[in-house]
């Protein structure tokens, strides 16, 4: 139970917003943190503190594709599919991920190294086709780039190639 | 409260000026002069949410075209709505929404009355452009009652604003985003809702429809009877749809009745009782101790000789009636009056008894109405909003939608205090929109009540007008509050004098102002205390007689206003007149052409305690079963079985026409014609939709026949006659127009209350009631609640208050044969808050076990976030065992049988 393991965590945010229901986000994120996916218990458990139905909780998580439903693999890729990059080649990034991992868009390699997903416009459009890897940036990716950071991950845990550091919302309470 | 604004603006709509109020938008002001904009995502009912483009219109000197549903009008403003470029986007918007559209009509019930159909047929070339693969999700089952089609869907978010916005239970979700936007419930569960069929009557297109008649029908092949709802006071317009003799569907259309076109699952998906298999097909007559079908001439025959026979040795008063409140004006109308004029007797009771009859007698008493002096409208309108027992979503589920409208759209201030916990559910919860809420259990609805009065008195609240006119009335109520020291009410109610003084200020403060007051108060000993001292309330707030505000109580049972109203009850004669009004006798008889008898009335426990002693012989039984609606402490079977003549008229062999001599097959409420009067007090038509089953015949025919073979004929060749009839006798009775036309109080009768009345029982009415007796509603901290978690360990389990009552999802026993409620609620179980649940080690399924004195039960546990502490609830529908728990006591003034409620203790099995 998340009321149990981060009560001061919830206080916090709830305290942040004027109207409650505006901290479904914030505790989704909560959730999802936890669970690295937002279970169906979380999703009731944050209806009742939000006082609002099971469904209203649903609606929005699935609205978000920064939500899964399902576990992911340790390295979620989220290539972006909106307008932007699609001009300068996402199909074509999507197709070579596709092909290097054996896996199409919402699924997990076997080994549960890595998922892969499409999302909408991470607002990074001057420099697509991009991609998301947990929360990390990885810009003007080329099919030589992807072969790269596929191996830098397996192998380290994470990439060179990665863009940032960048302000990630910082999780309530986490900030020391 | 509706725009009430009568500040209007010009303008022009397709070169016709027009004027209509400020606020309007386009899309109305055009449906009013005739032009109807092509839509989906808009309904009235809604507010605006454009997202579907398809009312585009260009109106001048405005940029782009714009959305005529979400435009208010502006003076001089010039729209154009058929234009060659308003033409081109309706036809883009369609063209848009049919690249994902199945086009499966053929196999759509929504086919032949679709907007999608209708509108594409007007506005879309027969090509499309698109070559891409259609969005297909997989089909996932929804649920028993509702079927969804997202192929179909539109997006237009009308059933999820519909389930949110009218019915407060938002248990629709739009998954998912853009063109794969799907409505879903929560993930792969199936729907559970309240199940009105909101969504399925508002959905535009055929992506949500009804399970019960799926691949039955096709609009234009159905025959429609536009008729009344039988299972509920609230008196919703049904629209019954029929192929030859089978019920198909039931629906109401948007602005119909007093329910604007909304119902309730009940109204919705309970048509199937009519049809049931189990209808009586012919008249049954106990020949050695069997009951037997016997042809109508023999029944009646049978009936009628014996009648004659038992009259002759015992007299008319060995007879008794009684009749249900399911049965038109016109039935009650006649039956009173065979018992009155064919057998002679005031012999006669109904349900109304089992608590209706508290409310109007507390009417009549202060206020000499016995109506409500308000309406559907004024609750809408009304500032503030009290609501007293009355569990509003499950008992009348329409009116509470008025309610949720005053306080969603109209933003009144809710006062509640009902025995409910506010906690989002599957089914909405009033005492989520409160303002000022006290939950405590049904028997401590009135000290609440006192508590408010309290507040009144002694904050200065008292209206001026009223401590000059009745110095001596608001003294004796101020006296005796006066001795009920803060602390006592607080401890009784748990509710602080602090919270009492705001909810009493804010009352108070309101020029409109209804207090809505519902079995929960009228079926509990002191109920029609209570009701009175509500009365007491508006009185001595200065309200009472302001327009706008009043009492309002709730009937239960469709046609319990109209009972009272016809004078099918022990203490009236039609009108209602009391039964030794002198001029009131006079003018019936003068009507009936004969002498009214004498001797006094006999309510229901009365009834049954002379049946019981030998002194009734025969009793009409038209509907009523009081077998199996009353506790069997009430001894109701021992007192039928000393009966020497039993005759029920019924739809099926209840418990109680199991001891019948005779048996008649009545037609239900889908197979005749008449009245029934709602619980606001509007008289509304009742029309056949199909043929009687088997050889049933109307109530009020069967007592005709009856009359003429024991040579006293009151005949009538149909309904309409009858409702003459009553009209000779109430002037107006039943004009049935759009809305009621609402008593005003009598302000003789107010001063005779103020002056005198008042004092008979003002020292009663003021006293706290199940004070020490149990402990409920306490704070979850406070010492005695540790001490029961221990105490309340598996071994010697729990007590409780157990309380017995009407649920969303049924009505009565009629319900419990209509096969779409029995998908939803097909069984009791009993309804426990989960820190009880917990303190008896028990979650969802588990059996328990209930005893007292009276008796045990078992059965099964729902744990309910909304159902408070120390309570449990069991649904009347399916109280078979529950009964033997129940005790009755009556009410000494209005002779109320109160028998909903019971101590138990409940242990884990
Ligand atoms: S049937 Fe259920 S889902 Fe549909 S509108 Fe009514 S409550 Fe909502
Ligand atoms: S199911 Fe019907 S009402 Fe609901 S969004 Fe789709 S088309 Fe509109
Ligand atoms: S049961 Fe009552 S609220 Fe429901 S449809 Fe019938 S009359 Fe309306
Ligand atoms: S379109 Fe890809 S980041 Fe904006
Ligand atoms: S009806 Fe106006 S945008 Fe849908």
């Amino acid at each position: 139970m998340l009321r149990e393991k981060y009560k001061d965590e919830i206080e916090q945010i709830l305290s942040r917003y004027p109207v409650r229901r505006s901290a479904l986000l914030p505790l989704l994120w909560l959730a999802q943190t936890e669970e690295e996916y937002v279970t169906e218990a979380a999703m009731k458990e944050i209806a009742g503190i939000l006082r609002i139905t099971p469904p209203q909780v649903y609606e929005v998580v699935t609205f978000y594709t920064m939500f899964n439903l399902r576990p992911v693999g340790k390295f979620h890729i989220q290539v972006c599919k909106s307008l932007m990059c699609g001009l300068v080649g996402s199909d074509v990034l999507l197709g070579w991920l596709q092909a290097r991992l054996g896996i199409s868009p919402g699924q997990t390699t076997p080994d549960r190294l890595f998922t892969l997903s499409t999302v909408e416009c991470l607002a990074s459009c001057g420099t697509g086709p991009m991609m998301q890897i947990n929360d990390e940036y990885y810009e003007r990716v080329t099919e030589e780039r992807v072969d790269r950071i596929l191996a830098d991950l397996k192998r380290d845990g994470t990439s060179p190639l990665k863009s940032g550091p960048f302000i990630l919302p910082q999780l309530a309470g986490s900030e020391k | 409260m509706a725009t009430t604004t009568t500040e209007t603006v010009r303008l022009t709509i397709d070169g016709v000026p027009v004027t209509v109020p400020k606020g309007t938008l386009v899309i109305e002001a055009a449906r009013q002069m005739g032009v109807m904009i092509p839509h989906f995502c808009y309904h009235p009912k809604l507010k605006p949410d454009a997202n579907c483009r398809m009312c585009l219109v260009e109106i001048e000197r405005m940029p782009k075209l714009q959305t005529s549903c979400s435009t208010p009008v502006a003076e001089g403003m010039v729209v154009h709505t058929a234009t060659t470029v308003v033409n081109e986007a309706h036809k883009s918007v369609l063209e848009f929404i049919l690249a994902n559209h199945p086009l499966d009509c053929p196999v759509c019930d929504q086919g032949g009355r679709c907007d999608l159909q209708d509108f594409s047929h007007e506005y879309t070339p027969t090509t499309s452009r698109f070559l891409e693969v259609k969005r297909v999700f997989p089909k996932e089952y929804f649920s028993a009652l509702i079927e969804t089609q997202m192929n179909r869907c539109v997006q237009c978010l009308r059933c999820v604003r519909y389930c949110d916005e009218v019915m407060d239970v938002k248990a629709l979700a739009p998954s998912g985003r853009g063109t794969m936007t799907e409505i879903k419930h929560f993930t792969t569960h199936q729907l559970d809702c309240e199940f009105c069929g909101g969504c399925v009557q508002i959905c535009p297109v055929g992506a949500i429809t009804s399970r019960l008649d799926l691949y039955e029908f096709r609009p234009w092949m159905l025959k429609r009877a536009d008729t009344v709802c039988t299972y509920c006071g609230d008196g919703c317009h049904i629209t019954i749809q029929t192929k030859g003799n089978d019920l198909i569907e039931v629906n109401s259309a948007h602005g119909a009745g007093r329910n604007n076109g909304d119902l309730c699952a009940r109204g919705f998906f309970g048509y199937h009782a009519t049809t049931h298999p189990d209808r009586l097909q012919s008249p049954l007559l106990r020949r050695n101790g069997e009951l037997v079908p016997a042809t109508w001439e023999e029944a009646l025959e049978f009936v009628a000789e014996t009648c004659i026979a038992l009259k002759l040795k015992h007299g008319p008063d060995a007879f008794a009636g009684l009749i249900a409140s399911r049965c038109t004006n016109e039935d009650l109308y006649v039956f009173q009056k065979f018992m009155r004029l064919v057998i002679g007797t005031n012999r006669i009771d109904g349900s109304a008894r089992y608590g209706h009859i508290n409310g109007v007698r507390a009417l009549r008493r202060v206020q000499g109405t016995h109506r409500w002096t308000v309406a559907f409208e004024d609750i809408v309108g009304a500032e503030v909003l009290l609501l007293v027992g009355t569990n509003i979503t499950e008992t009348n589920p329409i009116t509470g939608l008025k309610v949720k409208e005053a306080v969603k759209k109209y933003n009144a201030t809710l006062l509640t205090i009902e025995a409910l916990v506010p906690a989002i559910g599957t089914i909405s919860n009033i005492a989520n929109l409160s303002a000022h809420h006290f939950s405590v259990h049904p028997e401590r609805f009135g000290n609440v009540v006192l508590g408010l009065i309290k507040a009144v008195v002694e904050g200065g609240l008292v209206a001026q007008t009223l401590t000059q006119r009745a110095p001596a009335y608001v003294e004796a109520i101020s006296q005796t509050l006066r001795a009920i020291p803060w602390e006592t009410l607080e401890s009784v109610t748990g509710a602080t004098s602090q919270a009492l003084m705001e909810a009493a200020r804010a009352f108070v403060a309101a020029r409109r102002a209804v207090v809505l007051v519902g079995q929960g108060v009228l079926r509990t000993p002191g109920g029609f205390g209570v009701a009175t001292n509500l009365l007491d309330l508006l009185l001595l707030t200065g309200k009472h007689d302001r327009p706008g505000c009043g009492l309002a109580p709730l009937a239960e049972e469709n046609n319990d206003q109209g009972a009272v109203e016809m004078g099918a009850l022990a203490e009236f004669l039609p009108g209602p007149s009391d039964l030794d009004d002198r001029a009131a006798r006079e003018r019936l008889a003068g009507l009936w052409k004969e002498e009214l008898p004498q001797r006094p009335g006999a309510t229901l426990m009365q009834i049954l305690g002379d049946a019981r002693a030998g002194n009734v012989k025969a009793l009409f039984v038209v509907g009523e079963n009081p077998i199996g609606s009353l506790p069997r402490a009430a001894q109701a079977k021992e007192a039928l079985e000393r009966l020497e003549l039993l005759v029920c008229q019924e739809l099926f062999l209840t418990d109680t026409a199991r001891l019948a001599h005779v048996v008649l097959p009545a037609c239900s409420y889908a197979e005749k014609d008449g009245t029934f009067t709602n619980t606001e007090g509007h008289v509304q038509a009742v029309r056949h939709a199909i043929d009687p089953i088997g050889e049933s015949r109307p109530d009020w025919e069967i007592l005709s026949a009856l009359s003429v073979l024991m040579g006293y004929p009151i005949e009538y060749g149909d309904a309409k006659e009858i409702l003459k009839e009553i009209r000779n006798l109430i002037p107006g009775y039943g004009l049935l127009g759009p809305a009621p036309a609402t008593p005003r109080s009598d302000e003789a009768v107010v001063e005779r209350y103020l002056r005198e009345g008042y004092a008979e029982d003002v020292g009663a009415r003021y006293q706290l009631t199940g004070a020490g007796s149990f402990d409920m509603a306490q704070p979850a901290t406070s010492s005695a609640e540790s001490d029961r978690r221990d105490a309340g360990k598996v071994k010697d389990g729990l007590q409780l208050t157990l309380v017995v009552g009407q649920t969303l999802f049924h009505s009565g026993k009629l319900s419990t044969r209509a096969k779409g409620l029995m998908e939803v609620q097909n069984a009791g179980s009993l309804g426990l808050n989960p820190s009880d649940a917990d303190r008896i080690g028990v979650t969802d399924g588990d059996r328990v076990r209930l005893v007292n004195q009276a008796g045990e039960m078992t059965t099964s546990v729902r744990r309910l976030d909304r159902v408070p502490e120390g309570m449990a609830v069991f649904p009347e529908h399916f109280d078979e065992e529950a009964r033997r728990l129940l005790t009755v006591s009556v009410d000494p003034v209005t002779q109320v049988p109160y028998c909903k409620s019971a101590k138990v203790r409940i242990e884990r099995l």
